[in-house]
């Protein structure tokens, strides 16, 4: 472990090139500062939609609907769904730990297209910007769901338009991002990092960006044809023109289940790297973990009908996508036991990003489970499009990469900042989040099964009781929050110099002073064994 | 920094192909549809191709494989140095780009005039299949005619680089990718043939 | 038994695959968890200062890829098979045209009767053909445990078979709009014979589901008070209770003086129930509905006198 005393060089964070201040920022193309970009962009976005989120659950309790009309209920879900999908699980990880960590992770100086990285930024940010735009402008914020289901999504005078371009630009960004990622584990890997040497998170990375290329252009081509649709009416999906809506359910979700396994992938490659640092010991089960993830990356492409096992499908459809579901179930069951094993017999350090890995996969495992159940037919055609379904997803996405990204950004944070946080302040703020966040997603998963259906302005009065349950816990959950992000944001501008290595990690980010210098190494090591040895530690 | 992480032309290639990956499975989205619908109106789909001029469809193919061909050319040009021929092969690939954007031009100008585009009083009153049929053929064609546009674009600009010398020799990665590009093109209107103008 | 009102053989076969994949999930989750806890404790520095290195177990992995996969088939297959019994309408079942529109339900059946809810005989096999006249909606049934979408130009199909006698919700899951969680309707599910006298007893035919008057049901009009003696003999009880049971429409309990949330032409209001309210909510039934309920209610003519009495009545169910 060598800790370096002064750096020898400058770190990232200080502007060397002729331009200073926020244009150096701007214009970068270091890969550690876009992904704080991303990092700084996304929490914002992402405080909008926890905001929408909020105001939902208040609309909840009747005594808000003076203030909020149905029309205005409909836009809100909408837009949470949009930011919260395309402009943050999406990106989520990848982006900013992905960009940051994965060329250090391999080796190298930086991805392969530094400029089409930035590029890749940009793309994002304008889609960002036109998704909010898109509530204030034209006929108002679109009020169809993030799901855009033709026909209505072609009827509603609301502003579809903009919003579906917004989602068309993201998807760019996001394709550019997993092309780099792929050519860069492909040609920039450190001399002797062979393939099974790697790190599990570029495994993970690797997976993900595989589906990124070859899942988003057909969202991409889906809704660009609601923009034609909407704007020249060629009728592919509009059953008054010969149209068929089942068209557009299946391009669309061709794309958005991948999309679901894009979101957790890079979360469950993160949590297989802190497992093994703070149980000081080597990952249980190496190419079991990486091969799963290959796994979820294929069949979870061949299973996206289950979203429309009640849309009147043929029945041998039904079957089959059903089928399929509870095979792609099996690597994410395997991922779990090989983390939890992991455990066994190491000398196990409690720390924050241990704590929120650990809660990551509680959560995860409920989602998962209700996956499942989802994934059963006979279940499926009770619950679906209920508060079930909403209460499953915000388990695997928020309970998922959410705490994922928690724990990886605990984990990381010292290191892409070079300043400590308080661990006792992020202790505290996890128990109001994890109490809040399982009244209000778990009073959800009651309220489907007693039949509370989703994208409901008014509900009837047998769910109100429950409905006011979640709401409470939704304040729980964000108080939470604004503590833990309150705690990293005081840590970012005063927190104590982080040391070089402070969870006594193997992997070669920690062989990089804290904030790494300007092109990661000054001299690219070469690599002669797997990447959690901890044996040299020992002795 | 990208000018400290060493030049890597197969990386550069790679990347483009896994681009062209992309705008592959772009239009298969779009192939899927078509599949979809043609099963559901095999008749209608017969009828919508009669409509269409093949003889025009198959001179359009003749020019974008000529085009093709004039591109690698110029490649081979540029590996042998030879600036002049090579920027004299781009000039034709542009020409025979130009031509079929022209030729396609007449095509949707003739369908206009027939009432066959979307949201047409006359087009409405065709079969539901046929509607649909002429809604997909606008959106192929037109997607594929912008991608001819990027295609033509990105295609002069390499044209001025040969010019100014920032494609040569010992560095014409860009205009390899950019011929890949213009390779993707010219397959893409392999499929859309047979699929439009040979469906009668 | 009765678990969220289970009210059709649907519901049981539903229910019966929920229980089975809930147990195994309930068991793992525990498994995985107590694992983790007793790791983290069991392991740690203080506990075991020296780490193993175990790169992984061929064996392991096996077991916990094959046993989750059986497990995981089998719940599956006990879906798929239940599913297709909840699918497959048998052939003796009667069909009803079930048409959902922007934002309400309406339902036909074989002999051109139509209605704005949906009367079921019990214990007898309903067909439901599913259409749509503008976007996509979804027609679900949560005490049949039931969903199918109404899809334009489709006609998707559904069945039941009632085993509760009861009214039931209606709801729309499919967003379609400013007021899809106001597409709701009621399914009542009546007594065979009562429905036949429905079915083929022609236009003015009473509508079915007297039989849950509760005990204010009685043989002689003579000897209840007046008012009740009107709803009574106008079959108004036939969806309204007066002991506060909810019905096809609102109970008649309490309901003066009471704050009613009240759609006026899609939008909602909250008025208080009073004299005039009463008298425009019986005379013209369909202009100001009460939300969460069907604007089933049928234009029952009444003399000035009998209305005063029912008005007086109901002012005492206070
Ligand atoms: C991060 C995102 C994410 C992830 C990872 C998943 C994971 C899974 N999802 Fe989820 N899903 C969504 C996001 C996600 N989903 C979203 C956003 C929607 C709603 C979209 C919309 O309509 O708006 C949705 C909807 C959805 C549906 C459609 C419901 C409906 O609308 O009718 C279905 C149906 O099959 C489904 C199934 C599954 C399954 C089987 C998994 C599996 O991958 C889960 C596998 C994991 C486990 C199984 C747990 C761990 C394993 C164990 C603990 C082993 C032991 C367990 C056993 C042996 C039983 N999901
Ligand atoms: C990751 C995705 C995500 C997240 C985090 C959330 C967070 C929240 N969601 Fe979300 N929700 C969706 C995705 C998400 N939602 C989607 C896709 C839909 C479907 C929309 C549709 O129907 O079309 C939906 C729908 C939905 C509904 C159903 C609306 C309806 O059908 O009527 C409700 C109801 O209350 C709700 C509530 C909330 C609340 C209270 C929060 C939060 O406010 C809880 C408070 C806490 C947080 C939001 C912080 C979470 C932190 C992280 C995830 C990591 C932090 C990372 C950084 C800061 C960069 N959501
Ligand atoms: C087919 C069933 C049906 C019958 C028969 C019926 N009603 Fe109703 N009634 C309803 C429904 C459904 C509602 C709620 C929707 C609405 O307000 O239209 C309702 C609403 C009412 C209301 C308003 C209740 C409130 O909560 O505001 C009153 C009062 C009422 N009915 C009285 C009567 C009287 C008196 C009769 C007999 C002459 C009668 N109803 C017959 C179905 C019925
Ligand atoms: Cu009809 Cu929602
Ligand atoms: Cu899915």
């Amino acid at each position: 472990m060598t800790t370096h005393a002064a750096p020898a060089q400058p770190s990232f964070l200080v502007d060397t090139g002729t331009r200073k201040g926020l244009m150096a920022w701007l214009t970068t193309t270091d890969h550690k500062r876009i992904g704080l970009l991303y990092l700084y962009s996304m929490v914002s976005f992402f405080l909008v939609g926890m905001g929408i989120g909020f105001v939902m659950r208040l609309v909840q309790l009747t005594t808000f609907q003076k203030l909020i009309t149905a029309q205005t209920y409909n836009a809100l879900f909408t837009l949470h769904g949009v930011i919260m999908i395309f402009l943050f699980v999406v990106p989520g990880l990848p982006a900013v730990f992905g960009n940051f960590f994965l060329p250090i992770l391999i080796g190298a100086k930086d991805v392969s297209f530094p400029r089409l990285n930035l590029a890749s930024w940009y793309f994002y940010m304008v889609g960002a910007v036109l998704a909010v735009l898109s509530l204030f402008t034209g006929g108002g914020a679109p009020d169809t769901g993030w799901t855009f289901y033709a026909p209505f999504s072609l009827k509603t005078g609301t502003n579809v338009s903009l919003a579906v371009f917004a989602a068309f630009v993201l998807g760019f960004s996001s394709m550019l991002t997993g092309i780099n990622f792929i050519t860069t584990i492909h040609r920039l890997r450190a001399p002797g990092m062979k393939w099974f040497r790697m790190p599990l998170m570029c495994w993970a990375l690797y997976s993900t960006a595989w589906i990124q290329l070859l899942a988003t252009p057909i969202v991409a081509i889906t809704l660009l044809l609601v923009i034609l649709e909407r704007f020249f009416g060629i009728g592919i999906f509009d059953p008054s023109k010969g149209g068929d809506p089942l068209l557009y359910q299946h391009l669309f979700w061709i794309y958005s289940h991948p999309a679901v396994y894009i979101m957790i992938l890079p979360a469950m490659g993160a949590i297989t790297e802190i497992i093994p640092t703070f149980a000081k010991r080597t990952i249980f089960g190496y190419k079991a973990i990486a091969f799963s993830s290959m796994a979820i990356a294929g069949v979870g492409s061949l299973v996206w009908a289950h979203h429309m096992f009640t849309s009147g499908m043929s029945s041998v459809a039904t079957m089959v996508f059903s089928l399929l579901t509870m095979v792609v179930a099996v690597p994410s069951a395997i991922k779990v036991f090989n983390w939890v094993s992991t455990l066994y017999k190491g000398s196990i350090d409690f720390q924050p990003p241990l704590f929120f890995a650990l809660t990551f996969i509680f959560l995860f495992a409920i989602g998962g489970l209700t996956g499942v159940m989802q994934g059963a037919l006979a279940i499926n055609v009770h619950i679906h499009d209920t508060y079930f379904i909403v209460g499953h997803f915000h388990y695997v996405m928020f309970g998922g990469t959410g705490f994922a990204f928690f724990a990886a950004l605990t984990y990381w944070f010292p290191k892409m900042v070079g300043r400590m946080y308080s661990k006792k302040a992020i202790y505290a703020s996890w128990f109001p989040m994890f109490i809040g966040f399982n009244l209000l997603y778990f009073g959800m998963l009651i309220l489907g099964m007693m039949g509370m259906p989703r994208r409901y302005y008014v509900h009837l009065p047998q769910f109100h009781t429950m409905h006011v349950v979640a709401t409470v816990g939704s304040w729980l959950l964000v108080l939470g929050l604004l503590m833990f992000f309150g705690a990293l944001l005081y840590a970012l501008f005063k927190g104590p110099k982080a040391e070089d290595n402070p969870w006594g990690g193997v992997t070669l980010e920690w062989t990089l002073t804290s904030p790494p210098i300007q092109e990661n190494f000054e001299t690219i090591p070469t690599i002669t064994h797997g990447p959690y040895q901890f044996e040299q530690e020992s002795q | 920094m990208s000018e400290h992480v060493h030049r890597d032309d197969f990386g550069a290639r790679l990347g483009m192909w896994l681009f062209l990956v992309t705008e592959i499975v772009l239009f298969g989205g779009l192939f899927i549809g078509y599949s979809y619908m043609r099963y559901k109106y095999p008749i209608e789909f017969h009828h919508g191709g009669a409509e269409l001029n093949a003889t025009l469809g198959v001179i359009n193919t003749v020019v974008l494989l000529t085009s093709s061909l004039t591109v690698v050319l110029a490649i081979v040009a540029i590996q042998r140095a030879e600036k002049k021929r090579a920027m004299a092969f781009l000039g034709t690939t542009l020409a025979l780009g130009l031509t079929f954007l022209v030729i396609k031009s007449f095509e949707w100008a003739a369908k206009f005039h027939h009432g066959l585009y979307p949201n047409a009083p006359h087009l409405a009153t065709l079969p539901p299949g046929e509607q649909v049929f002429f809604g997909l053929y606008f959106t192929m064609t037109g997607l594929h005619g912008l991608h001819v546009i990027v295609g033509l674009t990105i295609l002069t600009v390499m044209l001025w680089w040969v010019a100014t010398d920032r494609v040569r020799q010992d560095r014409y990665i860009h205009l390899e990718n950019s011929g890949l590009y213009w390779h993707l093109v010219d397959v893409i209107w392999i499929f859309l043939l047979p699929l439009f103008y040979l469906a009668a | 038994m009765d678990w969220m009102n289970q009210a059709a053989l649907s519901a049981q076969k539903s229910d019966a695959v929920f229980f089975y994949v809930f147990g195994l999930s309930v068991a793992f989750l525990i498994f995985i968890t107590a694992l983790m806890i007793y790791f983290v404790v069991r392991y740690s520095k203080k506990r075991h200062p020296v780490a193993e290195q175990i790169e992984g177990h061929l064996g392991l992995e096996l077991i916990w890829t094959s046993i989750p996969l059986v497990l995981f088939l089998s719940i599956f297959y006990y879906g798929w098979t239940n599913y297709e019994y909840m699918r497959q309408a048998p052939r003796d079942a009667m069909v009803v045209n079930v048409t959902a529109r922007q934002w309400a339900w309406s339902f036909e059946y074989p002999n051109g009767k139509k209605s704005k809810v949906l009367f079921a005989p019990i214990h007898k096999p309903m067909k439901m053909d599913v259409h749509s006249a503008d976007v996509v909606h979804g027609f679900f049934i949560p005490s049949f445990r039931l969903k199918i979408d109404a899809v334009p130009a489709r006609t998707n199909t559904t069945w039941f078979q009632a085993t509760k006698l009861g009214s039931y919700d209606i709801e729309c899951t499919v967003i379609c709009g400013v007021d899809h969680s106001l597409m709701l309707s009621k399914v009542i599910v009546v007594p065979e014979d009562e429905f036949k006298a429905w079915y083929f007893g022609g236009e003015d035919a009473p509508e079915p589901g007297k039989s849950f008057r509760a005990v204010e049901a009685h043989p002689d009009l003579k000897d209840l008070p007046p008012g009740l003696a009107v709803l009574t003999a106008k079959g108004c009880l036939a969806c309204h209770s007066v002991d506060g049971k909810p019905k096809v429409g609102p109970t008649l309990k309490a309901l003066f003086g009471k704050q009613e949330e009240i759609l006026v032409a899609g939008t909602m209001r909250s008025v208080t129930v009073d004299e005039s309210y009463l008298r425009r909510a019986i005379t013209n039934p369909m202009d100001q509905v009460v939300r969460g309920y069907p604007p089933a209610m049928p234009l029952t003519p009444m003399t000035e006198q009998e209305l005063n009495e029912v008005i007086r009545y109901i002012k005492t169910l206070n």
